[in-house]
């Protein structure tokens, strides 16, 4: 009898606490209230953008309840993808995450003063933003890419030209050269400087080709550079721990720079990637030219200031300031035009390599496992397989 | 109301079988409570119960118009109405309008039926209440108060009382999740498929098909992945067990001395939050660069020339995992049986002296099997543990190295570690929910198995 | 004949000195680097040498006043108010579920038994995010109550080890208390918990080292709720890409300020914790 009792007030509990949720959060009186995510280290930052913000539109008679969210621009998808509707209205994103976050149906069509947008900001960062003719972010930066950073004490300004060139001196001088070769996101500088291709089906299928003989004369490239002596892999803190002592170049971006700047002192030096030996030939290793990017949630309540406000945080004023801040290389073209960003030796060495940048906004999440797997076995040096039916598997797999 | 009467309404079909009766043979009160919940207590005077059940029959009905059933409609198909959007000239923007979410319908379908189900159970014992009541008051015996209701839940049903809030809390965050999961596994809810912009729907047994038969790929990668994760589990689970037996047995042996200050040295490692531990070890057994601390070490020793890849050589790392494994868990182990050496009746071991047993067959033929009997049921939480052992691999390597032998995963990565990305990477929610299911069926069934049949389960009736 | 067994035993002895000391050293290794790295004064995570070239109490410092971007003394007070309530409500759970099992009988004891022990095997984070979305409808998202209610949920399941140490005392005191008119209740209270402290130690430890370990689980339910993050999410961020060079040696500080009162608690309540799993066995 009691068991129905208990039964009886746990319905009861359960029920009344499941119902609250139809009738919750209603704010129309004016109010807008906007939620934007940005990464942690850019909490302070935006927090002054966004006070900038009202006071610039402060005479609309709307009140703006902005609020900030700390999500990291990589982990914005997942967490975007997990909760729509309780994600921030805006949210800053890499743009590898783009076709991801389009798939889903998570990007709000960007329509107002789409053409200022396009032409403010460098053509990699709107093509990157865009799908067909359709723009679906705001480009905030256009620094999410690598080069060469080098000790200029160890290295000449000749050394660095050649990837054979650079392992020599390196060898001379007893030092080593850092690549993460083991990461997709890296080696596909020798593919795609190769000229291979990666991309898209109309069914959004990755597509592949770096098997075919240019890829497997870049796999063999690979190879060769993992065999040097002077070659030495890892995670960036391996290439911060050991620049200016054991290490004297090293493949990374710009996040990297202050770290590296503080160890080489007077050596530091930046540069675009060097030429690399494919099928006997020279070769310019290409780049992911990455960029990060300001998205609106299809889910936002307000959309209309939800877009005036991301266009307000990545506009040309905001990007100095990103930089001023926090040294970020701007994609907007007049503020990366100034004197002191081409004077940045990260970003110039940056902006020298995206001539031979590739979007990544092509890549699918899943291509990364494949490749890095491929650049684990050459790391390895286990060489129980071919490199051309390592290949094989590899764009089998990305294909899949 | 005596104990035998409820003890009858109580067998298999009684339930149904008093409805009926109730139906037949009850007053207007009774009839009423058909309708109405609570009707039956509330006209024979039992107003606290009366009213409860009335407010759950409001509550849930609430609930189901309000809630559950905008869900429930669309439970068969998943949603149809895709999100869609209109061009305002005015502002120029896009006008987004949300379609069906097929995550949220599922979701909230699931928790209606369950729901449904246990109002249907309160329903029926709504009537027998009433039915019951009548009865009592034509024999004209005294009816139980809602006071001596809450008094038995101290003691007659005191288990109610207390299952109760675990129950409760064991239903909304285990229970409904999971079946939420399980259904998941027969649907096509994957990266193609992704809500708010995409619907996604059933799919019958179509991905189990894929796992077992479907492109090699995947298949391939499930059977290695999950041979490697029971050699994992077995070595993790006994090879732990065992050295931390020998050094519990060493730190016992008469005549050592300090034992305290031995068994402390032991259990700090312990006491350092484990992600924090595995993350320190993953950064010291580092191969790269220069290499961790350990390599360091043994570099600067001029034991070795260069570093070792402790984690990133697929053998080396399986290894690896599996030693540190070892100094992780051994603590808990030599804490455990060090307590339970202590316990060993003292003449069991002098009769095996004098029949001149060397220590190896004292430890086989007593130490051990007193052990097992002891620790049964800490075995096998530890094996499904360690079969799920998400931590130690996902912090320790990643799962890594990654190699193309596989489909999506390394080396070392255990079934949980492969399913953890396949949802968080890759969004395939369908794979990895079948994945689950199989991992889940398998620990389940093996524990079950085990416990069922052990010492400890059938120990259980021996104190009573 | 006595004397060889006498030297038998000492070389014994030795030997085993001599293994527990190696041991001895390689378990607690890692957790003095640990403490060594948390004073270097060097930034990086990798060096090409073991020890640090200045020392610092800089870390430790950092850790307090630089808080913009980690608030690790907020996240220190979430995480010890999740642990203790965890710790609280768990112990009452679960203390309950294996006091019912062990104790009282009922109709479907068996069907209840086996579906607790079977349901706590499935992975739990594959149902994170039907976790997050009830909690959501709950009302409960992004709040430490949500991460209480699921650490304890989550304990229920692991009911066995505390029935274990229950099957253990005698049944005859019930009995005597029930001639004597105690309920069940006051059976429970009365009698069978004072005898049981070190299941409860047992239980409350255990209890408490949780949300001290966990940090996917609250990357979910958190989301880009920072105020609420517990250490484990904190520190976990502390050595991703962007700030592994920054904030390695705070990571290591950080740990070492949560390894100290957990190691003092441990080491306090070491001997009910291995009398509790141990259940009847060590009181023979």
């Amino acid at each position: 009898m009691m068991k129905k009792i208990t039964r009886l007030a746990a319905l009861l509990a359960a029920l009344a606490l499941l119902i609250p949720t139809g009738c919750r959060r209603k704010s129309d009186d004016g109010t807008v209230t906007l939620k934007v995510w940005g990464s942690g280290e850019d909490q302070a930052m935006l927090g002054e953008m966004i006070e900038e913000f009202k006071k610039a539109n402060a005479e609309e008679g709307k009140t703006y309840n902005i609020t900030l969210g700390v999500v990291g621009e990589d982990e914005a998808k997942t967490r975007v993808l997990e909760d729509p509707a309780a994600a921030g209205d805006l949210f800053a994103f890499s743009d590898d995450q783009m076709m991801d976050l389009y798939n889903a149906g998570a990007l709000y069509e960007i329509t107002r003063n789409k053409d200022t947008i396009m032409i403010e900001n460098n053509e990699g960062s709107v093509k990157a933003a865009s799908v067909g003719d359709a723009l679906y972010a705001y480009p905030i930066t256009a620094d999410n890419g690598y080069f060469l950073y080098y000790d200029s004490r160890v290295l000449s300004a000749e050394d660095v030209q050649t990837l054979d060139g650079l392992l020599a001196a390196a060898n001379r001088a007893g030092k080593r050269v850092y690549m993460d070769v083991s990461n997709g996101w890296y080696n596909s500088a020798f593919f795609l400087g190769a000229g291979c291709k990666l991309g898209l089906t109309d069914k959004g299928k990755q597509t592949c080709d770096f098997n075919n003989q240019n890829g497997v004369n870049a796999g063999k490239a690979i190879k060769a550079f993992c065999a040097d002596p002077a070659f030495v892999t890892g995670n960036d803190a391996v290439l911060t721990g050991g620049i200016g002592t054991t290490i004297c170049a090293g493949v990374s971006g710009t996040w990297n720079a202050e770290a590296i700047k503080e160890k080489l002192g007077s050596g530091y030096a930046a540069v675009k990637l060097p030429t690399f030996t494919c099928g006997g030939v020279q070769m310019q290793m290409a780049s992911f030219a990455g960029y990060k990017l300001m998205g609106v949630n299809s889910a936002t309540k307000h959309p209309v200031e939800a877009m005036k406000l991301a266009e307000f945080l990545t506009n040309e004023e905001n990007q100095i300031k990103r930089f001023e801040t926090r040294a970020i290389g701007p994609s907007n073209l007049k503020a990366a035009a100034s004197e002191a960003v081409k004077s940045n030796v990260a970003l110039a060495a940056l902006a020298q390599q995206n001539a031979y940048g590739v979007t990544q906004r092509e890549v699918l999440s899943s291509t990364w496992d494949p490749l890095e797997a491929f650049g684990t076995a050459m790391e390895a040096k286990s060489y129980s397989r071919t490199v051309e039916e390592l290949l094989n598997t590899m764009v089998q797999q990305i294909t899949a | 109301m005596t104990l035998v009467k409820q003890r009858h309404s109580r067998q298999k079909g009684g339930l149904l079988r008093t409805m009926l009766t109730a139906l037949r043979e009850g007053d207007l009160a009774t009839r009423l409570s058909f309708l109405l919940m609570g009707c039956g207590c509330l006209f024979h005077g039992q107003i606290g119960r009366g009213v409860l059940y009335l407010a759950a029959q409001i509550l849930f009905l609430l609930y189901l118009i309000f809630f559950g059933a905008p869900h429930l409609m669309k439970f068969t198909t998943l949603g149809t109405e895709t999100q869609h959007r209109v061009f305002d000239e005015e502002e120029g923007i896009y006008l987004i309008t949300a379609g069906d979410n097929s995550m949220e319908i599922l979701l909230f379908s699931v928790v209606t039926l369950v729901l449904i189900v246990v109002f249907l159970r309160l329903y029926a014992s709504n009537i027998r209440a009433a039915w019951e009541a009548q009865s009592a008051r034509c024999k004209g015996n005294p009816l139980p108060t809602f006071r001596d209701d809450l008094i038995s839940l101290t003691d007659r049903r005191y288990h109610a009382l207390l299952l109760t809030p675990p129950v409760i809390l064991v239903f909304i965050f285990t229970v409904l999740p999971l079946v939420f999961m399980v259904l998941i596994a027969f649907t096509n809810f994957d990266k193609a498929h992704q809500p708010p912009g995409n619907l996604f729907t059933w799919v019958g047994l179509e991905n189990f098909r894929n796992l077992f038969s479907g492109s090699g790929q995947t298949s391939t990668t499930f059977f290695r992945l999950f041979g490697w994760t029971v050699v994992w589990a077995i070595f993790a689970t006994f090879l732990n067990y065992l050295l931390g037996m020998a050094v519990a047995l060493m730190i016992n042996k008469r005549g050592i001395r300090a034992k305290g200050l031995w068994r402390t040295l032991f259990v700090i490692p312990i006491a350092v939050p484990q992600f924090v531990t595995l993350l320190l070890m993953s950064q010291l057994l580092s191969s790269e660069g220069t290499g961790g601390a350990f390599n360091v070490l043994l570099q600067q020793l001029g034991l070795i020339q260069s570093p070792i890849p402790f984690l990133s050589d697929g053998t080396l790392a399986k290894i690896t995992v599996i030693v540190v494994n070892i100094w992780i868990g051994i603590p808990y182990t030599i804490l455990i049986t060090s307590g339970i050496l202590m316990n060993i009746p003292e003449d069991m071991y002098e009769s095996a002296r004098i029949d001149g047993a060397g220590p190896f067959r004292t430890f086989f033929s007593i130490t051990l099997p007193y052990m097992l009997f002891v620790t049964t049921p800490y075995l096998i939480t530890q094996f499904v543990g360690n079969f799920n052992n998400f931590n130690v691999i996902y912090l320790l390597t990643g799962g890594g190295p990654l190699s193309l032998d596989y489909f999506q995963a390394g080396k070392t990565d255990l079934l949980v570690t492969w399913l953890y990305k396949q949802t968080v990477d890759q969004q395939n929610y369908n794979l990895a929910s079948t994945i689950g299911i199989i991992v889940f069926l398998v620990s389940a069934g093996l524990s079950l198995l085990v416990y069922n049949s052990s010492a400890s389960a059938r120990k259980e009736e021996q104190f009573q | 004949m006595t004397v060889g067994y006498r030297a038998r035993r000492r070389t014994a002895n030795a030997t085993i000195y001599f293994l527990l000391a190696v041991l001895g050293i390689l378990w607690v290794l890692p957790i003095v680097y640990l403490v060594i790295l948390s004073l270097r004064g060097e930034s990086g995570a990798y060096l090409p040498y073991l020890l640090p070239k200045n020392w610092s109490l800089d870390n430790y410092r950092r850790l307090f006043t630089d808080t913009t971007l980690f608030n690790y003394p907020r996240w220190y007070m979430n995480t010890l108010i999740v642990s203790v309530c965890t710790c609280l409500l768990s112990t009452l759970l679960v203390l309950s579920v294996s006091y019912t099992f062990s104790r009282l009988r009922f109709s479907s004891r068996r069907k209840f038994m086996n579906t607790g022990l079977i349901l706590g095997m499935f992975p739990g984070f594959m149902t994170m995010i039907a976790v997050y979305h009830l909690l959501k409808v709950l009302g409960l998202a992004q709040s430490l109550v949500a991460l209480i209610l699921v650490y304890s949920a989550g304990s229920c399941m692991g009911y066995f080890i505390a029935k274990g140490y229950f099957d253990t005392i005698p049944r005859s005191l019930d009995e005597a208390a029930t001639l004597d008119g105690a309920t069940r209740h006051q059976i429970f209270f009365r009698i069978t918990l004072p005898m049981s402290t070190p299941i409860l130690a047992y239980t409350a430890l255990t209890a408490f080292m949780v949300p001290w370990t966990d940090f996917i689980f609250v990357s979910v339910i958190m989301k880009d709720n920072y105020q609420n993050y517990t250490l484990a999410l904190g520190l976990y961020q502390m050595v991703t890409k962007e700030n592994i060079y920054r904030y390695f040696t705070a990571f290591c500080a950080g740990s070492v300020l949560v390894a100290i009162p957990v190691t003092l608690l441990f080491l306090r309540l070491q001997k009910y914790y291995v009398e509790g799993v141990t259940g009847g066995a060590v009181k023979g």
